[in-house]
């Protein structure tokens, strides 16, 4: 087997949270050198979010922190100190990518704009990404991915339609922007590597999830009339539902859009001529929360189907199903596991943990989760003196004036 | 060295083949926006993704994909019967000068990725071939059918969205099959990076069911260290490890905002957001000794009860039902509370921060008349621009020239 694809690339990475730490995931997950930067003073945030090991919080212990950052470095710079730029220019001198997720304004603040940065290594490339994006009136405003789904419209689209929109699950902008943002920068890598030039890369996380409304916007300026929530329905289609099966909370998913279909559908659900016979009342839910008399008639005929069961029946039949995987099942679900998914990886104090590795697959150059996250700080004197060339005397000056913890 | 814009995008001669229906135009489209020449190869009489929902009615008659509209601009599209063996011929053609070729799961099916696939590889040992899949390569789950609603499920996202007196609810939109375009327009520069440097090809395949369990974000590492099995929520939902539920969000008087105000974790930042909000409460004479009466955010916070939680709830929902979206907003803005309006489409497009910002971009198409704008600007680099756009193709628009241009390539070869 070869490298990584990014074997030998040289990443200083500030992100924080999760948007930005997805990204430099899929540098350090595929061969970079990605040396986090953070401090004891200002932890990565998620570092305090759990879930934690033994349901005892701890700096080391999150792993919402740990699933973002497999195969990376931490060094614990006190970014705050007057004298941060001994250790952070000589770490953007030797760096090919710089990254950070912070608030507009924070890495000028502490001096490390792109302009300062492109003056030390003029052939870096600088990305932040920022929940509103770097300028406009709402740029330093703060928030999370949960503001970011709703301003960028993916509230509005999930839900009953007789109900108040539903709040989906996550900070859904967190996770659509880092493919964006991923795409961005290998762009800007080839650029680069044709060129000898860097750039700066600059992306809102709410704008890059606008992009997923692309057509509702579209279809809103054509018409006039303002796409939203339908529940499950889903127009074109014979029949598209989430219906219950034998157990606690478990609900599959059905769709059927041909008549094959369909045909093979009532063949399995069997007593076709029941369903036939509501089949044309197919729709929304109704302003009362009526469901229609299909849903109501598939709903009763799969109730008594282990789930797992009948989504392999349909499938059979050439029938697209799916279980509504609850997170237990999918550490269990055999796709993933037959594609190797989820990577064990063992941590000093949390013990081994199956990561999530990425959702792609390189025939010659495949991705490998090489390690377990960091400790915060765990990689400070390694990569001082190891990759920057600092000697333990500047260390220990460094210590002593609280430059480093 | 200049820090100026150039004209060309980053990847200015870099040439894509798009087979697409859905996700493969995500893709293209991605890698179109960041300056590729991408070349649709459209089956005779165009592709089925230009009847694609939601259709929208033009003023003049007839129907328009909005779907096929917003993820085709700027590509060129040449018709090739792929179905028959001169078509495959002006396949291999096209393919020995493309860098990357990506395809989906909807417009072809396996069996038709393993004959274009070492079709391509033979004319072009260097080329990128790209599949997007429900489950991605590698074992039986090639062949089981699947739709963007079965990908949510399968990902494990459905089971968590909704209110839970009904079934668990999607999200409105095919966010597996957009977000595995995006996926696979990423893997495939990865991928050309390497080709770049090395001069070796390869495949790359992308499972949109591996794309959703990425949108979960704590889920799979929350069952194995705490066995935790969070239930779905809709406007009111358990959040991460409380106790007791919490309403996410609050009827406005023109529609709905999200907000989290107290309970539930947040750090200093909530902390502050909330004393922010009991500020304005109090100057508009709206307090109440509930909104004090606990340390919300504080020690505790996990430990609220939850008739206290639903009495702080009510006084702050009579609050927030006064106000409009847009006064909310402003004084999140200027206070920095955690809220947001929820948008609805057509507030997007007034959006006062994604305008500010130059988001949107004009899109003049002669063919259908339509003049739209874009959510274009998705990203800025400093020294190559996204492409401008241009309106998306005429089926085959651009057959003769491509194809006559392939022919010349091999007359001089």
């Amino acid at each position: 087997m070869g490298k990584g694809i990014f074997d030998g690339l040289k990443v200083a990475d500030f992100t924080w949270a999760a948007a930005g730490p997805i990204i430099t995931k899929q540098l350090s997950d595929n061969g970079a050198t990605v040396i986090k930067v953070e401090s004891f003073q200002h932890p990565d945030s998620i570092r305090l979010g759990g879930p934690f090991t033994g349901d005892r919080p701890g700096i080391n212990r999150s792993g919402f922190f740990a699933d973002f950052h497999s195969s990376k470095l931490s060094i614990a710079v006190n970014l705050g100190h007057e004298r941060r730029a001994e250790i952070i220019h000589r770490l953007v001198e030797w760096a090919d990518v710089v990254a950070d997720s912070f608030r507009p304004g924070v890495m000028a603040q502490w001096g490390f704009d792109y302009e300062s940065l492109r003056k030390l290594n003029p052939g870096v490339i600088a990305l932040s990404s920022s929940l509103y994006g770097a300028d406009g009136p709402w740029a330093r405003h703060p928030g999370y991915g949960a503001q970011g789904q709703a301003l960028a419209g993916i509230h509005t689209m999930t839900g009953w339609p007789d109900r108040d929109p539903a709040m989906p699950k996550g900070a859904y902008s967190d996770s659509v922007s880092p493919r964006a943002g991923m795409a961005a920068l290998a762009a800007a890598l080839i650029h680069r590597e044709k060129t000898g030039e860097g750039q700066q890369i600059e992306l809102s996380q709410i704008e890059t999830t606008v992009k997923l409304l692309q057509p509702e916007l579209l279809y809103q300026q054509i018409s006039g009339r303002e796409p939203s929530r339908s529940g499950n329905y889903k127009e074109g289609v014979i029949v598209h539902g989430v219906y219950p099966c034998r157990g606690d909370e478990r609900w599959i998913v059905i769709e059927a859009g041909t008549t094959a279909q369909w045909d093979a559908l009532c063949e399995v659900l069997g007593d076709r001529a029941a369903l036939e016979a509501v089949r044309h009342t197919y729709g929304p839910v109704g302003p009362d929360g009526a469901f229609c008399a299909l849903d109501a008639e598939m709903a009763k005929r799969t109730a008594g189907w282990d789930a797992f069961e009948l989504m392999a029946r349909l499938r059979q039949a050439g029938v697209p199903a799916g279980v509504a995987l609850k997170s237990c099942d999918l550490l269990e679900d055999e796709v993933l596991a037959q594609r190797k998914h989820f990577w064990p990886l063992h941590h000093a104090e949390m013990g081994t943990l199956k990561y999530n590795g990425p959702a792609y697959r390189f025939s010659r150059t495949p991705s490998e989760l090489r390690s377990a996250s960091p400790l915060l700080g765990e990689h400070t004197e390694d990569v001082l003196t190891g990759i920057l060339g600092f000697t333990r005397e500047d260390i220990d000056a460094f210590r002593a004036c609280g430059l480093l913890d | 060295m200049s820090s100026q814009p150039l004209q060309n995008g980053a990847l200015n001669g870099v040439r894509v083949l798009e087979i697409a229906h859905l996700a493969a135009a995500v893709a293209g489209s991605v890698l179109a926006d960041l300056g590729a020449e991408v070349i649709k190869i459209e089956p005779p009489g165009g592709e089925a993704a230009r009847g694609l929902a939601p259709l929208a009615e033009l003023p003049g008659g007839g129907q328009v994909s909005c779907a096929w509209l917003a993820f085709n601009t700027g590509k060129k599209s040449v018709c090739v019967d792929l179905d028959s063996p001169e078509g495959l011929e002006q396949f291999a053609r096209l393919a020995a000068s493309a860098d990357i070729i990506v395809s989906d799961f909807e417009r072809l099916p396996i069996s038709a990725c393993d004959i274009l696939a070492p079709l391509a590889e033979k004319a072009n040992p260097q080329v990128i071939w790209t599949e997007i899949l429900p489950f991605g390569r590698g074992g039986p789950y090639e062949d089981f059918p699947a739709t963007d609603s079965v990908l949510q499920a399968l990902g494990g996202h459905l089971f968590l969205n909704g209110d839970i007196d009904r079934p668990p609810v999607r999200i409105g939109l095919p966010v597996g099959v957009l977000q595995g375009g995006a996926e696979a327009a990423a893997a495939a520069l990865m991928a050309y990076y390497h080709a770049l440097r090395t001069g070796e090809g390869q495949r790359v395949d992308i499972s949109i069911q591996e794309c959703v369990v990425w949108t979960l974000l704590n889920t799979t590492m929350a069952w194995q260290i705490l066995e935790l099995i969070e239930m779905r929520g809709g406007a009111i939902r358990r959040e991460r490890a409380n106790r007791f539920y919490t309403r996410c969000v609050w009827p406005c008087r023109d529609g709905h905002i999200f907000f989290g105000p107290v309970g539930g974790g947040g750090g200093a930042a909530r902390e502050k957001s909330y004393q922010a909000l009991l500020a304005w409460m109090t100057a508009e004479g709206a307090g109440d000794p509930i909104l004090t009466a606990f340390d919300w955010n504080g020690d505790g916070q996990f430990e609220i009860s939850q008739a206290n939680y639903d009495a702080v709830t009510e006084v702050i929902s009579r609050f927030i039902s006064s106000k409009t979206k847009e006064e909310l907003m402003t004084r999140a803005v200027a206070s920095r509370i955690l809220l947001a309006p929820i948008s609805s489409v057509g507030e997007i497009l007034g959006n006062a921060q994604f305008r500010a910002r130059g988001l949107f971009e004009r899109c003049d198409d002669p063919q259908s008349g339509l003049s739209l704008e874009y959510p274009a600007r998705w990203v800025r680099l400093s020294r190559t621009p996204l492409s401008p756009l241009s309106p998306p193709p005429l089926a085959g628009g651009d057959t003769r020239t491509q194809l006559a241009v392939e022919a010349l390539h091999e007359k001089v070869d």
